[in-house]
């Protein structure tokens, strides 16, 4: 059991089905290569395969993480050239980190935030407000879009400690409809039209020129971006671990799961919930402000009700709690429509119901999280 | 402020008020029996406008003449057929989740909601644009300076105002509303002293989308049209609505419905200058209630047991 | 003669119209298990909630190594050195045992950001002592389960929920320990066996005082200093188990009952 080899050939598995399917043109290959990928999870799961994979990851997890990393390089690598996967990719990449952010908040401490796309769109128009009026160096403008994120959630945080459950659901929902409607009506941040960014520049490298390899061959603009979001979600992925694995991930965990009897043992329900909120807040935010200068252009549309419905979505499909599992339902709930014209129009009742029926059928979702492992493989 | 425009802005409140209020109820009820919240209320309510809207069709396309009779019928189909939704959603979808966090629950309607609110935009002939609702109500007012008093809204908010005196009459007098109340109180006792659990929570989910339903069709008739997104902003408000007046609470919430109707009068008041802020108004200062009384005015039942 | 651990007088705590505890009295030595008796509903429970600052007390006061309880939050109380078992097991089920073990040592770990995130070769060697004290203690009470630590707590038997519960209750080595009926639904023999496991314990952690809630007279007779009575929120007899059997009151209140 825990064979590294199981691990090694699903993240092999999974890197080639991705860059098929990425290549995939024709409706009927997609739809082709989409039931093969049902077919397989049954089968996988039937020959017990899906265990012996987990059990490798258990065992192996730092070989394969790098492993997982590498495998997005060279995805990346084969469609170097097409603008459009590389956009797809990235902003793959990008909701990753800010799902992760709001699985740290519901998923390890329970405190819901039904306004994710708010604080993704916080951290996009602080990232135009900024790249246009000011010389603030782009880096930098990541990390502020990331702290204005993290301040207007502190301001939330004050109704969400004082109540539970469904108030702090009102709440949140209350704040992102609260939101799109001030972008809307406020002129100065465009308005219902939205704003312009510039592209990204670090280090004196333009993100959005071409890199010229010889006379006839480009790297796509969009790799600089690529890059940089895969940067951004190993350190999210890697963060969400070393809170999971700690004192602390214990602590977020004894707020969810019974305030009370954890309140009795000295936990300080307030302080974690508020841990857990300001960094899922900023990796909203620090996500967003990419996003914005990566697109160069935002709107109040792009940050509605309905995509903080994805996100949350995005943490259910995956399984709550469960980093890996959110990068998976992160690609597939971003990528299907995009690959399946004709389910583009109707995904998000597509992806109500398939999140109805995870609830309704297998509430701790399609790849549930194991035991907190505080060392695993015993390394650390 | 002039007079006749104040008045015009206070008639104006409480029109939303009374629509507010028969949404709020809903939540409210919901949270009684079950201790749940149902999300996808709001959208309940989209699918009782429209309902209404293809019964009006259906009804023209018959021959029929008379606008009360038309109306009628109209609001009929609307209660018939969200009542009956409101009951297969108790049955198939919620009652399951017994047992299961709370927070799933908000999250399974939630997305119940969702798909709703999708199926009429998808599902709905030319469903993503806005729809005339048909005008059945005499029209006509009386001019008093700048206070223009529509006799259709004095219709529609004296529906309002009787359809709330029934249904609290309903819950306070009726043998039908003691069984509510006695689920409400603790279903455990409820059930042992032989009220059928199960009778009484989709009866109780039939009537609070039956009331969303003319919630929907009296906004239909007030603004005279309806489109698919309606339900998400007007559930976002009765949800408000119920929790600042207290959830569990009949009275608090219909308080809480005209409570948010004047903060969003307020809001349109003190920013004459761009009132699109009034909904920022309003739910920021809903925000601010909720952190200052966190169970909402009127407290919410118990404390928990240890 | 030794000063008391814990001193309350007049703590009264109301629910809406009814008077759970009403001007209650009491001490507790440090080293003492003192058996807290009465009929159901008499405030037992309410009395862990108040100490434990679950709930607010209405009037009156608890003192414990100096400080008034009932204005301290439940964390300082925690902190000062009291903890307890829930009648209504409380475990995080979801998570591991050792997990568990670990939210009721609490006070003895390092839970700052910094040190959690970026010291992992500190927060290893702190891990692996508390993995070794977490089984030992474990032990005492029952060896198969000591070696499931790493199990979650949902997979083991009620009665080994119980055991978990009481370890959590023990393992920040607290002053004072409040176990709320900890043997209800176990039989004859897994009572005695669990007392004497608790006695155990409870020789190596010297002036540790219990507060022990138990229906089973014998089991009151059996392992108690002393015991306090309760009837209608109020202590109705206080002292050896042969005295309070012995007294009017008390025997009142249990025929009244039954
Ligand atoms: N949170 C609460 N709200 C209202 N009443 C309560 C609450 N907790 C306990 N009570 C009441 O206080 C009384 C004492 O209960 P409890 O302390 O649990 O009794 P015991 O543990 O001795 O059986 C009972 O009448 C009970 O119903
Ligand atoms: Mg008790």
């Amino acid at each position: 059991m825990g064979a590294l080899r199981w691990g090694v050939g699903s993240v092999a598995t999974v890197a080639v089905y991705a860059a098929l399917f990425l290549y995939a043109e024709a409706q009927s290959v997609v739809i082709g290569l989409l039931v093969g990928a049902v077919v397989a999870m049954v089968m996988a799961s039937r020959f017990d395969v899906l265990a012996r994979v987990g059990e490798s990851f258990a065992r192996h997890e730092r070989a394969l993480d790098r492993l997982t990393f590498a495998a997005c390089i060279a995805v990346a690598a084969l469609f170097h050239d097409q603008h459009f996967v590389l956009l797809m990719l990235a902003t793959v990449l990008l909701y990753f980190v800010a799902c992760i952010g709001l699985n740290l908040q519901f998923g390890h401490t329970g405190v819901v935030n039904f306004a994710g796309a708010a604080f993704f769109g916080v951290g996009a128009y602080a990232a135009a407000v900024l790249s246009q009026h000011t010389p603030v160096p782009h880096l930098a403008i990541i990390v502020i879009a990331g702290a204005v994120a993290a301040v207007i959630g502190s301001v939330l945080i004050i109704p969400v400690l004082r109540t539970r459950g469904h108030y702090a659901a009102m709440v949140t929902i209350a704040f992102g409809v609260l939101f799109k409607t001030f972008l809307e009506v406020n002129d100065t941040l465009g308005g219902p039209q939205g704003l312009k960014l510039p592209g990204m520049s670090v280090f004196g490298i333009p993100f959005n020129a071409n890199i010229a390899l010889s006379d006839d061959a480009e790297i796509s603009f969009y790799m600089h971006y690529v890059v940089l979001a895969l940067l951004l979600a190993a350190g999210a992925y890697s963060l969400s671990r070393r809170i999971e694995r700690s004192w602390i991930g214990l602590n977020l965990d004894a707020v969810r799961l019974d305030e009370t009897a954890c309140a009795t043992f000295g936990i300080d329900v307030a302080r974690w919930k508020i841990v857990a909120y300001t960094i899922g807040n900023a990796l909203c935010g620090i996500a967003g402000a990419v996003y914005a200068m990566m697109t160069g252009f935002i709107a109040p549309n792009n940050f509605t009700f309905g995509d903080s419905l994805i996100m949350v979505s995005i943490i259910l499909l995956g399984g709550v709690g469960n980093p890996r599992g959110v990068m998976i339902a992160a690609a597939v709930v971003l990528l299907l429509p995009e690959k399946l014209q004709m389910i583009q129009e109707y995904r998000f009742l597509l992806y109500a119901v398939l999140v109805m029926a995870v609830l309704l059928f297998r509430p701790e979702g399609l790849l549930p999280r194991r035991l907190r492992a505080y060392f695993p493989g015993g390394t650390s | 402020m002039d007079i006749g425009l104040a008045g015009q802005y206070v008639l104006n409140g409480l029109m939303l008020g009374i629509i507010y209020a028969m949404v709020a109820v809903g939540f409210t009820l919901f949270f009684g029996v079950l201790d749940i919240i149902k999300f996808s209320h709001g959208d309940v309510l989209t699918v009782g406008a429209f309902t209404a809207l293809a019964a009006y069709a259906g009804v023209t396309a018959l021959g029929l003449q008379s606008p009360w009779l038309i109306l009628g019928v109209i609001a009929l189909a609307a209660i018939a057929g969200t009542a009956v939704l409101g009951a297969l959603i108790a049955r198939f979808l919620i009652m399951p989740m017994r047992g299961a966090p709370p927070i799933n629950v908000l999250l399974l309607t939630l997305m119940l909601g969702t798909a709703l609110r999708e199926s009429v935009r998808l599902f709905y002939p030319n469903g993503s644009n806005p729809k005339m609702f048909p005008r059945l109500l005499p029209g006509g007012a009386a001019n008093f300076g700048r206070f223009t008093l529509r006799y259709d809204s004095v219709l529609i908010f004296v529906a309002g105002v009787a359809v709330i005196v029934g249904v609290s009459l309903l819950i306070n007098r009726s043998k039908l509303g003691l069984a509510i109340r006695a689920v409400a109180q603790d279903a455990e006792t409820a059930r042992v002293m032989g009220i059928d659990l199960e009778a009484v929570v989709l009866f109780t989910f039939a009537l609070g989308s039956a009331l969303a339903a003319l919630a929907g069709v009296m906004n239909g008739m007030y603004y005279s049209e309806i489109n698919f997104n309606m339900g998400l902003l007007l559930g976002l408000i009765g949800f408000s609505a119920a929790i600042i007046g207290g959830l569990g609470n009949i009275y608090g919430a219909i308080l809480g419905g005209f409570l948010f109707a004047a903060l969003q009068t307020i809001g349109a008041v003190l920013l004459p200058v761009s009132s699109a802020y009034k909904d920022v108004f309003a739910f920021a200062a809903v925000i601010v209630l909720m952190a200052w009384r966190p169970t909402g005015l009127i407290a919410e039942k118990s404390s928990e047991r240890v | 003669m030794t000063a008391p651990l814990l001193v309350c007088r007049g703590l009264t705590m109301r629910f809406g119209g009814l008077t759970a505890l009403d001007a209650l009295d009491l001490d507790v030595l440090p080293g003492e298990i003192l058996g807290l008796i009465g009929p159901n509903g008499s405030g037992k429970t309410t009395f862990f909630n108040v100490v434990t600052g679950v709930y607010a007390a209405t009037a009156g006061s608890a003192v414990f190594a100096g400080a008034d309880l009932t204005r301290l939050t439940a964390q300082a109380i925690y902190r000062a050195g009291i903890t307890r078992t829930f009648q209504r097991s409380r475990l995080a089920l979801p998570l591991s045992i050792f997990d568990n073990l670990m939210i009721g040592n609490h006070r003895r770990l390092d839970h700052g950001l910094a040190f959690n995130l970026f010291r992992r070769v500190a927060l290893k060697a702190q891990y692996e002592s508390a993995v070794d004290e977490a089984r030992t203690l474990l032990a005492t009470f029952s060896v198969p389960l000591a070696t499931r630590l790493f199990e979650p707590a949902s997979a083991v038997t009620m009665i080994d929920r119980r055991r978990i519960e009481i370890c959590r209750a023990l393992i920040s080595r607290p002053k004072l320990l409040l176990l709320d009926e900890p043997s209800a639904g176990m039989t004859h023999e897994e009572t005695r066996e669990l007392m004497d496991d608790i006695l155990l314990v409870r020789g190596r952690m010297p002036g540790l005082g219990i507060i022990l809630i138990e229906h089973e007279m014998n089991v009151i007779e059996r392992v108690t200093d002393r015991c306090a009575v309760f009837n209608y929120g109020k202590r109705i007899a206080a002292g050896t188990y042969a005295e309070v059997a012995a007294d009017r009151d008390v025997q009142q209140a249990y025929l009244g009952q039954e």
